[in-house]
Parts: C-alpha cells; structure tokens; sequence
C-alpha cells in the first residue's frame, strides 16, 4: 500500500516544493519589514558552494555543511545588510540584484574551487547518506515494504518537511512578537517606526540577514538534493523565481510565500499534458494573477474569511477567540 | 500554538493530496514488458529532451530524429519501440524530476537524453543507481560516460572533435603559434576550451594569448585587438555558433585573416548565415556531414527535409542514430530488461549509422572517426 502511492517522482516534486517554501518565506521576511531584495538567488548560492566544497573536500557531515552555509549566507548577509540600508525601495533590489550576478561570476572564474561553469558534482546525497546510517542501525526498508530508491526520496521529504515545520512555526511565532510588530511597524512608515523608538537598523538587517540565511540554508539543501550545482543555478532567473513564489502567493503573510511556492512548482508539472504550451500557461496564470489580485492570491481578508467559514461550522463551539493576523 | 500546528498539517495534507490527484494519471504499472521469445521485442523508451525555453530548438531537433528513426524501425519490425517523450524546459530540477517519472515506470526500459550536459550531471547518476541504461545524444562534455556503467552516449565529445580539427588545421597551415578564445559562463565552451589547450600543449604549440568572453556579448574589438598584435597562425575558438560569428565578422572586419579552429558548439550553417563572407575559413570537426557521399546520409536527408520542412542538423542525426543503437541493443539482448539492454549495448561494436561506424569504449563513450570540415564558398566542405 505504502510502496505504491509513493512514487519517487511524487516524492521528488515534493521535495523540491518544500525547497522552494524555503525560498519563499526567505523572500518573505525580507519584504515583511519593507525591502525588496533580490539577490536571494546570490545567497542561496553561497550556501549551495560552501556546503557542497566543505563536504566534497573535508568530508564533513551533511548536517553541519547544511549548518555552515546558511551561516556563511548568512554573515554575507550582514555584510551586505548594513551598506544596503540606506537604500530603498527599487535602488535597493537592483543592487541586491548586481550583488547575486557578482556571486555568480565570482563562482564561474574561481575555478580552482569552483571548478568554473562546469560545476560542482558528486556531492553526497542527503537521501542515500541518511539511507547509509539507517542501514547501519539494521534497518530494512522492505519491513516497510519499500524499494530502497522509495525509501531514501521519503526520508529526504520528511527530513525537509520537519524543516519546514519548524521554520514555519519559528516565524509565525516571530510574526506575533516585538520582532514581526517591529517589521510591520517599518514596513507600514519608516519615519514613524523610528519615532514610536524602534530600532530601524537593527531590525531591517535582522530580517535582510534572515532572509539571507533562510536562502543559504534552502541552497544547500538543494545542492544535498540534486548532487551537482552549477553557477547557472543561481543567476537571476532564480531570483526572479524566488519573487514570484511570493508576489504571486501573497506577499503580505508567510501563507501566501508558502502557497505561491508550492503552486508554482507543481504548476509546470501538472500541465505536462499539454507539454509545450505549459509555460505559455505559466506566463498566463502570471498576467491574470497580476490583473486581478495584485496584492496576490491570500491576502489577510481571504484569510479571515476563511476563518469565519471554519468557526460557522464548528458552531461556535471555541467559544471566544482572540484574533490572529498571521 | 496547536492551531498553527493544525493549520501547517491541514495545509501539508491537502497539498499532497491535489499533487498527487495532479499529476498522477499516467502511472501504469503494467509489467508486460518481458515478452520473451514470441515475436519481436517491445520495449518503451523514455525521451528527455528540451522543448520549452531558450534552448527548445535542440529539442526540436533531436526529437525529430527520434521520431524519423523510430518509424522506420518499428516498420522493418526487429523491436517495436515505444517513445514516451518529455520536456525538460532545460533546467536541471525538471530533469530529474521528470526522469523520476520515467524510471519510476517499469515498463520502461532506458532513457534517451537530456539535452543539457549539465542536466545529464544530475540525471546520470540518479540512473545509474536505478540501474537503467541512459544515453545521451547531445551532452559532449568531458566526464559524462564516466558516471557510471549504466550511462553512454553518441554525441562525440570535444575531447575527440577538437584534436581532429586542430592536427588538420596544424599540418596544413603550418601553424606555431596559436591565440585561444572562448566563452567562459558556459559550460560547452568551457569544456572545449579545456581540451583546446591541453591539446595545443600537447603538440607543442606557443599558446600567445587566452582571452575570455561572456554569453551574449556583442563587442569582441578589446580581445580581438589584443589577439591581432600578438600575431599568431591561428585562432582556436571555443564559442556557440551565436557569439562566434559575431566573433569572425568583428575578426574579418578588423583585418584578421587568420583561419579559426572551433568546436562543436560552433558548428551550424547559421555562423553561414550570420557572419556570411567573414565566415571563411572556419575549421571545425563534426560527427555529421549533410552533403557526405554516402546514400544512407541522403535518404536521411531527403527524409527528413520533407518531413519537417528544412535540412536536419548533427542533433537530429545524432539523435537518429541514437535510437538505432538502441535498437540493435535490444535486439541483441533479445528481451526488454535493463540490465541486459545495458550489456547489449557495451558491447556494439562498428554499428553503421549515419554518422559512420559507432562504437562504446570500456566506459560507455564514443569511438568513432570525425569529419573536418571548412567553411569555403558560403558552404561546409570537407577540409583535406
């Protein structure tokens, strides 16, 4: 039962949706405190090489690879955070953008690490490394009546899911405390947060570095997932990619972030039927949606209807609710 | 708190629940893939290729050879062959995705594809542990074969163009001295520049200068006027055909007369057509020669051309290749399984094609003698 309804290639596209939410909320935070940063392509990028070199060249656990390239995206986003702040606006998303090409290039001439446009492979495997110490437990996936290749996509899902678990819950939590009022205080007018005593420089480089790490800590998932990388990866289709996941779902909630990723990754997959029109349809889907529901697709009020929906049918019976905003 | 939990559950559940209801119709798991004996051997064949995006018209190309050599082969009736034919819009993540798909299917029995070098770095391995054949048709990078035992190809490599065009060039102009150029942000260009200058070094060549440019550039003066001081014999170019004849044109105009050696990429009627005249004198070595002496050449020529309208290119001759090697493969493992395919296939030996005689070394790559070719008169000729 198991071993049928899950088929490496749903597997694998749900890998790369939750992936792709990482994405989406990194881009997220970004905008929750009023910047517009592309160069999320550029960190993801720096995450994806520094794991992937330090577990090529110093067979370092893939875990703490993971760890330290979101921690290196992560100071690149401090170092750029702090000179960035005096921008705004559309001058701050083109320098974030001439920052994620300046990554780019530094990966393609660098090629005695990088090894160039040739890219990065033999990268271990997330899946078949977990899979290597579940073996050593004495574990089988056939008690599970699993083929092994089944077995180890599963385990790459369910460790992102918990990932993704995690950081969803971090940041709603986030959302409701001093931080996310201090974003949203920002966001909404600078000039007043400042004066209600906010601390404007702190909080924008907190969330650009946020921002920053969560697309370092995504890059080196995906550089552990696909086992091979190449500085293409991370030009600026990417970046523009990580926009749409969250303009397209909604910018204004991690929702919409998590909604716009994994709609726009399933997308292009379920229209194979129709194969060579699918991206006509994706450009389409794009249009329409920018026609019609600018602010993208959940907005606070779609939430809040859905939410009286919810209680109707409960009857009422949670009785008085507080009301959440996030 | 435990609502938000609830809420992240509910949210991850149905979306699996619409992802699996999206794009789940077409697993069949069917296992009548094994007919032994009776009649010829069915098999299906899953084809990646790039057929959306920037890079669609290679796709276009190959899978029209595909399809070309299919029919002629499920007519003669040796093996039936099924296509099964998806897109991988270029990008690495989709061809991998959808290479799951394929492979995830039993019947199917070997991959055709991908287009990109770089897409088959990440479907390559992925096969060879699923242990199904896969067999490029089009990704000449270095390194590739060596993935895996599962993995081949057809489309010769620079490694082995490169060095045939250049010994020519060498002996003919009596050439010492050499300037290289080449696109660096790619990784076509970047691995024949690679052999370029391995080569060059290893025929004891003075390399005088190595001048580097980017995808899509459109001024080359700086390099090339660097390159014209410096007076080599010859210019060795690793370019696409799109930057390279710009790059002859700007080279012509400013009275650079030298010959260009180039690679694969650079090989296409269009340097013809952008850089007209400027175009003389580009020498470059190709598995695939459209105006050979060969009636097989030209009945695929002839076929093709009413078929879909324009003259075939080295990708779709490539790919019609491809898919005959697939099956002599099959009739020779005399069933459709994959771990006897992949034996059958190692081991074709002097298979006739239209691109000459193929076979697989030891690693699964191409052994086969390259044409080298001039451009002379506004046309490819063979270059003696």
């Amino acid at each position: 039962m198991l071993g049928v309804i899950l088929n490496p290639y749903h597997l694998q596209i749900v890998s790369f949706i939750l992936i792709n939410i990482i994405l989406g909320i990194s881009i997220y935070i970004t905008l929750s405190s009023g910047q517009l940063s592309l160069g999320n392509a550029g960190f993801m990028g720096i995450g994806a090489y520094t794991s992937a070199l330090l577990t090529i060249n110093f067979d370092l656990p893939i875990f703490l690879g993971i760890i330290l390239g979101a921690v290196v995206a992560g100071v690149f986003g401090i170092l750029i955070g702090i000179p960035a702040l005096r921008l705004s606006g559309v001058y701050l998303a083109i320098a974030t953008l001439g920052f994620g090409e300046v990554i780019r290039v530094i990966f393609v001439n660098w090629e005695s690490i990088t090894q160039g446009s040739i890219g990065l492979s033999g990268i271990p495997h997330l899946g078949r490394e977990l899979f290597k110490s579940f073996q050593i437990t004495g574990f089988d996936p056939d008690m599970l009546g699993l083929k092994n290749n089944q077995f180890i996509y599963l385990l790459v899902v369910l460790t992102l899911l918990l990932v993704n678990i995690l950081l969803i819950w971090f940041f709603i939590r986030q959302n409701k405390s001093r931080v996310g009022r201090a974003f949203a205080a920002i966001k909404m007018d600078e000039k007043a947060a400042e004066s209600m005593g906010i601390n404007i420089t702190y909080y924008k480089v907190l969330s650009f570095t946020q921002g920053a790490i969560l697309a370092g800590f995504a890059g080196a998932l995906y550089a552990h997932v696909m086992a091979y990388i190449s500085p293409a990866d991370f030009a600026y289709h990417r970046a523009v990619d990580i926009l749409i996941f969250s303009i397209f779902g909604g910018s204004e909630l991690i929702w919409g972030a998590i909604f716009g990723a994994t709609f726009m990754t399933i997308l292009p997959e379920a229209l194979r039927f129709i194969s060579d029109y699918r991206y006509m349809i994706y450009g389409v889907v794009l249009i329409a949606m920018m026609a019609f529901r600018p602010q993208g697709i959940i907005d606070v009020s779609l939430l809040n209807w859905f939410k009286k929906k919810l209680k109707i049918k409960r009857g009422g019976s949670l009785g008085i609710r507080t009301k959440k905003y996030n | 708190m435990r609502n938000s939990f609830k809420r992240v559950y509910l949210l991850i559940s149905v979306l699996m629940v619409v992802m699996l209801a999206a794009c789940g119709e077409d697993d069949t798991n069917t296992s009548n893939a094994s007919e032994k004996s009776e009649g010829p051997v069915s098999a299906k064949i899953g084809v990646i290729s790039y057929m959306t995006g920037p890079g669609a018209a290679y796709g276009e190309a190959i899978t029209n050879g595909f399809n070309l050599a299919l029919d002629e082969i499920n007519e003669k009736g040796d093996v039936k062959i099924e296509l099964i034919i998806e897109d991988s819009a270029g990008k690495q993540d989709q061809a991998l995705t959808v290479a799951q798909k394929l492979m995830s299917s039993d019947d199917i029995v070997a991959l055709l594809g991908p287009t990109l070098s770089t897409e088959m770095n990440v479907v390559g391995p992925e096969a060879d542990i699923n242990g199904i054949p896969i067999m490029g048709t089009s990704t000449t990078a270095a390194g590739i074969p060596q993935i895996g035992e599962y993995v081949f190809r057809n489309s010769i490599p620079e490694s082995l163009a490169i060095p045939a065009a250049l010994e020519k060039a060498v002996n003919k102009y009596g050439a010492k001295k050499v300037a290289i150029l080449y696109g660096n942000d790619d990784l076509f260009t970047q691995s024949g520049y690679d052999t370029m200058k391995a080569e060059a070094e290893n025929m004891g060549l003075e390399i005088v200068t190595i001048e580097t440019f980017q995808k899509g550039q459109s001024d080359y003066n700086a390099q090339l006027t660097k390159i014209k001081d410096l007076q080599p014999d010859l210019i060795l170019a690793s370019a696409l055909y799109n930057e390279g004849a710009v790059i002859m044109d700007q080279a012509r105009k400013m009275g650079i007369d030298l010959p260009f050696v180039g690679g694969n990429g650079f090989n296409s009627p269009q340097v013809i057509e952008i850089a007209g005249e400027a175009s003389e004198g580009l020498i470059v070595a190709t598995p695939w020669f459209g105006e050979k002496d060969d009636p097989k050449v030209q009945e695929f020529v002839k076929k093709y051309e009413s078929a879909y309208g324009h003259k075939p290119d080295q990708f779709a001759a490539q790919a019609y290749d491809a898919l005959y090697i697939m099956a002599e493969g099959l009739k020779n493992a005399g069933e459709a399984d994959r771990d006897a395919l992949r034996d059958a296939l190692a081991e074709i030996k002097d298979l006739d094609g239209i691109l000459g005689k193929f076979s697989f070394d030891e690693d699964g790559d191409v052994i086969m003698e390259p044409t080298v070719l001039i451009i002379k008169d506004g046309a490819f000729q063979q270059f003696e």
